[in-house]
Order: C-alpha cells, then sequence, then structure tokens
C-alpha cells in the first residue's frame, strides 16, 4: 500500500482536473508505442518491395531485398514489445493451442502468423532460392550448410524452376499486400474500434495507421539504403533515391490529407468530448503532436522533398535533404505512435482532467528496454545481410 | 451389396494396385521447391499438432474455454470469509443493533477482517476492529465521485485527533447530534455552491427540506423547484431589480425550456 502510494504521489501534483482513481497511471506505455511503431515499418517496407514485383517500378530494384530483410526482421521483434509489456512472454504460445475467436487482440497472433510464414518467408525463399543454391555450391564450411539448409537442400536451378520462383514471387507479393494491409489496418483497428475512447474511437483510424506505415516503411529503407551503400565502398543510385523519395512525398501528401481530413471530421462533429481533446492537444500534447508530428516531421520534410523537386540541386546536396527528411519523417511518424497511444489516455473518461505519463528507466516496461527493443531489428538485419547478402553483385554468381 | 463392389473394383481396381505408382508419378510432377515446401509444411503441421496435444491439458475445454480442473483448484483454496450469518449465531446484540442502523448493509467482514478461522476457533483466534482514525474515511473521505447524500467528512478538521468511535458507535453509526448543515451529506453540491454566485441562497430557498429528512434522509425528501417562475422569482424582469442579480424577460428567454435544462442552479454561471 505504502509503496503504491509512494509511486502514486508525484503523479498526483501533474493531474489537472477531475480524473478517475483508475486513469492516474496510464496502462500503456512506451512499449505499446514501440508496437505500432515497427509492425508499420513492417508493412511500410513490404509495400515497397512489392512496387518492384506487382507494378514493375525498375527503379527501386536496388532496394528490393533490402525492403524484404528489413521486413522481415523488423516483423521478427514486432510482438516482442507486447510480450514485455504483457509480463509473462512464456505464456505467450497459448493464444495459438486454445485461441479465442472473440479476442481481437488474440487474432492478431494469427495474422502475424500468416505475413510471417506465408507471405515474408516464402517470399524471401522463393527470392533466395536460386542464389542460396549458387552460393552453397561455391562456399565451404559453415556458410555452405546454412545455405544450404535456407534453400531445404533445393538443387533445381533450370531455367524452368526459376521461371516458376519468379512467378511464385509475383503471386506471394499480390497476396503480401492486401495481408500488409490487414497487419497494420488491424492495429489501427484495435484502437479505432474502441468506443469508449473518444481520441481513438474513428473508423479512418486503420487508414491513417496504413498510410504512416508506408511512409515511415519508405523513410527506413532511404536510410538504411543511403547508409549502407557507402559502407558497402558503393556509389548510390541516384535514379532509386529519386523515386523512393518521390513515393515518400506522394504518400506524405495522402497521410497528411487523412490526418487532416481526420481533424476536420471531429472539429465538425464537435462531440462531447471536443473540449478535453482541445485541451489535450494545446497542453499537454502541443509539442509532440502540433511541434514534432506536425511540423517537424510533415511540413518540413515535405518541404523539403518539394525543395528538392523544384529546383535542380547537385547530387549530393540531394542526398543529404533526403536523408534529413527521411529521419524527421521516423521522429514525426513515432510520435505519431505516441501521440495516439499515450495521448488517448491522458485525459479521464470524465471528460474534465488530465493525467500525465511518467516514463521508467529499468524494468520490462522501461526506456532501456524500448531502446533495447528499437535496436535489436537493426542487429537482426546485420545478421540477415550476411546471411543473405541483398546487393546485386551478390546475385549473379553462378 | 457384393456387385457394387466388384463393379467398383473394376472401375478403380487399377488405382488401387498401382497407386504407389500413380502418387509418385503426381508427387514427381509437382515442381521441386514446392515438393521441400510441402515436406517442410507436413513436418510443420505434425510437429504443431504434437506439440498441441502434449501441451493442452486434456480437460480442457469440458466446460467452456478453460482448464475444467482450474475450477477445483480454486474450490480447494481455503475460505477465508464466513459471511455475516455465521457472525449473527453468537453475536446477536451487535447484529440487532446494525440491522437497525445505517450500517445494516455492510458486511461485519468489511471491519472486521475475514472470519473463517475465528468462528473455526472463537477462542483461539479473536478478530480486530479499526479503533483509529485511518480506517473510516475509506468511505466516508470527502470525494466528489462520491454520490450526493453519502455522509462525508473532511478528516483534517471534522474533531481532529478524535477516533471516530468516540462519538459514532460503528455498528449503529448516526450522528451523536443532527446535522446543522446540508452541507455534512451534500459536499459537493456545497462546494460547487460556494464558488458559484449562488453562494449566499440558502439551500432551502429552493429546497423546501422537512426536517425528518435529516433523520431519515430517503423517507422525508426536500423539494425540488418546479417551474420557470420560481427561477423568475429573482430573475424575471417582472421582479422589482436587485442589485446584481442578472434578469431576463421570460416571455423571450428561453421559451420552450426550463431554466436547469441550460444553468446549473448550484454553478448557474456555468452551462
Amino acid at each position: 500500500m505504502e509503496e503504491i502510494i509512494q509511486h502514486l504521489a508525484p503523479l498526483l501534483k501533474e493531474i489537472s482536473g477531475y480524473i478517475y482513481p483508475n486513469e492516474i497511471e496510464l496502462h500503456w506505455g512506451i512499449l505499446v508505442v514501440i508496437y505500432p511503431y515497427i509492425t508499420g515499418l513492417v508493412a511500410g517496407a513490404f509495400i515497397l518491395a512489392s512496387l518492384v514485383k506487382v507494378f514493375n517500378v525498375e527503379e527501386v530494384q536496388p532496394t528490393y531485398r533490402i525492403s524484404l530483410l528489413t521486413a522481415l526482421a523488423f516483423l521478427f521483434v514486432a510482438p516482442l514489445p507486447l510480450l514485455a509489456h504483457l509480463g509473462h512472454p512464456e505464456k505467450s504460445y497459448e493464444i495459438f493451442l486454445t485461441p479465442n475467436t472473440n479476442s481481437a487482440m488474440a487474432m492478431f497472433g494469427f495474422v502475424y502468423a500468416w505475413y510471417l510464414m506465408a507471405v515474408l518467408l516464402l517470399e524471401v525463399w522463393f527470392d533466395y532460392r536460386e542464389s542460396l543454391i549458387l552460393w552453397s555450391q561455391h562456399e565451404t564450411g559453415l556458410r555452405k550448410w546454412i545455405h544450404k539448409i535456407l534453400s531445404l537442400f533445393s538443387t533445381d536451378i533450370s531455367e524452368k524452376a526459376i521461371k516458376f520462383d519468379k512467378k511464385a514471387v509475383k503471386i506471394i507479393t499480390i497476396i503480401g499486400i492486401p495481408s500488409a494491409f490487414l497487419l497494420h489496418g488491424y492495429v489501427g483497428f484495435i484502437f479505432g474500434s474502441i468506443k469508449a475512447n473518444p481520441w481513438w474511437s474513428s473508423v479512418l483510424m486503420p487508414i491513417v495507421f496504413l498510410f504512416s506505415a508506408i511512409v515511415s516503411g519508405i523513410a527506413l529503407i532511404m536510410i538504411i539504403y543511403m547508409v549502407v551503400t557507402p559502407l558497402r565502398g558503393k556509389e548510390i543510385d541516384m535514379r532509386c533515391l529519386n523515386k523512393l523519395a518521390s513515393y515518400l512525398f506522394y504518400i506524405m501528401i495522402i497521410d497528411f490529407s487523412l490526418e487532416c481530413l481526420d481533424f476536420i471530421h471531429r472539429i465538425y462533429e464537435s462531440e462531447e468530448s471536443i473540449k478535453i481533446l482541445a485541451q489535450l492537444v494545446s497542453g499537454k500534447l502541443f509539442v509532440s503532436l502540433v511541434v514534432i508530428q506536425l511540423l517537424m516531421g510533415m511540413i518540413l520534410p515535405l518541404g523539403a522533398i518539394a525543395i528538392v523537386k523544384i529546383f535542380n540541386l547537385p547530387d549530393e546536396l540531394k542526398k543529404l535533404i533526403y536523408f534529413l527528411a527521411a529521419l524527421l519523417v521516423q521522429v514525426g511518424i513515432f510520435t505519431t505512435r505516441w501521440n495516439v497511444v499515450v495521448g488517448g489516455q491522458l485525459f479521464s473518461k470524465s471528460f474534465s482532467g488530465l493525467t500525465t505519463y511518467k516514463m521508467t528507466f529499468f524494468g520490462l516496461e522501461g526506456l532501456l528496454m524500448s531502446i533495447f527493443l528499437l535496436l535489436l531489428p537493426f542487429l537482426i538485419l546485420y545478421i540477415l545481410f550476411k546471411i543473405l547478402p541483398p546487393w546485386d553483385e551478390a546475385r549473379v554468381t553462378g | 451389396m457384393a456387385k457394387f463392389k466388384e463393379k467398383l473394383n473394376w472401375r478403380f481396381g487399377w488405382l488401387w494396385f498401382n497407386k504407389e505408382k500413380v502418387f509418385m508419378k503426381s508427387w514427381q510432377k509437382i515442381p521441386e521447391q514446392i515438393r521441400r515446401l510441402l515436406v517442410l509444411m507436413v513436418l510443420l503441421i505434425v510437429l504443431f499438432l504434437i506439440v498441441r496435444s502434449w501441451l493442452i491439458p486434456p480437460d480442457c475445454g469440458k466446460y467452456g474455454h478453460y482448464r475444467a480442473s482450474a475450477v477445483d483448484n480454486i474450490i480447494s483454496q481455503p475460505l477465508r470469509y464466513a459471511g455475516q450469518v455465521e457472525c449473527g449465531d453468537c453475536h446477536e446484540d451487535h447484529m440487532e443493533v446494525k440491522n437497525a442502523g445505517y450500517h445494516k448493509n455492510l458486511a461485519c467482514e468489511v471491519c472486521h477482517g475475514p472470519a473463517a478461522d475465528h468462528i473455526e476457533n472463537p477462542d483461539e483466534v479473536e478478530l480486530l476492529a479499526p479503533r483509529g482514525r485511518g480506517y473510516c474515511p475509506l468511505c466516508h473521505e470527502y470525494l466528489p465521485a462520491r454520490p450526493t447524500g453519502f455522509p462525508q467528512i473532511v478528516s483534517d478538521s471534522h474533531n481532529p485527533m478524535k477516533p471516530c468511535i468516540a462519538c459514532h458507535e460503528p455498528h449503529d453509526p448516526k450522528p451523536p447530534e443532527t446535522p446543522r448543515e446540508c452541507s455534512a451529506c451534500h459536499a459537493q453540491i456545497a462546494r460547487t455552491k460556494s464558488i458559484s454566485h449562488h453562494v449566499y441562497v440558502p439551500c432551502t430557498r429552493c429546497h423546501e427540506t422537512p426536517e425528518e429528512h435529516k433523520i431519515r434522509p430517503r423517507d422525508f425528501r426536500p423539494t425540488k423547484p418546479q417551474t420557470r417562475e420560481f427561477c423568475g422569482g429573482c430573475h424575471a424582469t417582472q421582479t422589482p431589480e436587485i442589485k446584481g442579480i442578472p434578469q431576463v424577460d421570460l416571455q423571450t428567454h428561453g421559451q420552450r425550456y426550463v431554466c436547469w435544462q441550460c444553468h446549473y442552479p448550484h454553478l448557474p454561471e456555468a452551462h
């Protein structure tokens, strides 16, 4: 009891107005912010990859395999924030053994499993199969066996088999696009379907989540491509980068329009919650929503890419602007998730009071764990890059 | 039946005898990579089914979406609460007092704690009763969320230092003297009114309150204003003007509504 009071005492000073006792402390903290952020990166990276296969955008070919592997690395980490948040990761398998079909959250396990097993792993396998066989023929030791096992001891690299692989990749990508939409649309759905919370309850939520996911995915691939290519001593393909920036630009405009539409809709509807939400936006969320999400994460990168598009700038300056814009977009999308998850819990259901979020540093739900979970996908990606090199020159070693 | 079997054999017998060959032929027709994936998939499914059958408790799903033996586990936990019927068997006198007072709906164990052990061993296990000032305010400390009419105090200013039981008999906690102010029970309304323009309007100006209401609040309820004209008694332009009181023409001001649909009487400036 004493411990609880000591924990809550500093929070009580931050409360304004009237709130219910169970609203003083937020139930969903930073880990639940990271979860939609990472899932969004997966969906975004995969949709970028599908541009090459389904829509035949040749310019972004150099980023195809990078996108696939990035999506895979981030997908491995996507459920970890939830497992850490729920506190009993060792029981997580139970939702697969005795699934509760009435629980949207439990059903996510199946959406996740479908996306991982039936879409991403299969597409990576079919795309890499020929390379795996060729690599294992020229390698020795452990690497040879890793590649042999990963290819499931497949040996057929006849023209017919390769043609089949390509067809399979295309079919999986076509199935993968709605699956990616489902994966991240679901995350929006989980928030959008909470009727009792006016900040979340919106039909537009899954769509806004989806487009912001695509934005963050493309920006992430731009960053990875721009960091990894010079590190490998190679030249950045400006055609590819320009195309990526164009996609980022157009999808950001759609995302921005959707967010504005959602905002206007809320203001026009002016439901009973509007006063407390206005108080929230102009007070506790002002910096993260207006300054970081809107100005730094949306308008500034949009303006920067527009300048690149209008004026004929030298390549080096273009790269710098693209890089900074992509970084700002990442910060912006992260705060978008923050504003949704944390913002939605800062006001009381009585609509007459606000609380505050106090993050811990250590522990399963702390900042340190969050930083670890955000860095983990990059470590996995590094390993994946080592095992399955996505570079063009690695493709032709037959 | 025998004829039918014979006919079936004649039609499909070749498939039966050559089934291995047919199977192998169809298997070979499948592209190599799909064959490998199929094998892996079958292996994974079989592994999943084995693990599933091994991990799911056999009685899971017997009654519903849970382990049936969990019910027995819960039943086997030791009983800690006895229920107030049991208390009444020995403490008839206290029970009688309690059942006639305001705490009649409160179970004995709310204040005295779990009593199962005491009932088993009345001499050895004694129950304690809270005697300090800390316990009663758990229910009776002023909180705006508590229902109006529920007796609430601010313990810092309500007879400080004196234990509650010095004035109130917990089994029949009626106040030693009849509350003088409405705020004793209607604390939230009193606090709201204290910051409003109605601060100097006594409660009884709008609510006719029978004296018995203070003793038996639910049986004798105060009245509430029913008409627009009641508020008009001060706020209509037709009445003599009193300095500082806003007045409106009742004929034209919000004709179809009663005043309190827009103005909260205890804080009339908020609407």
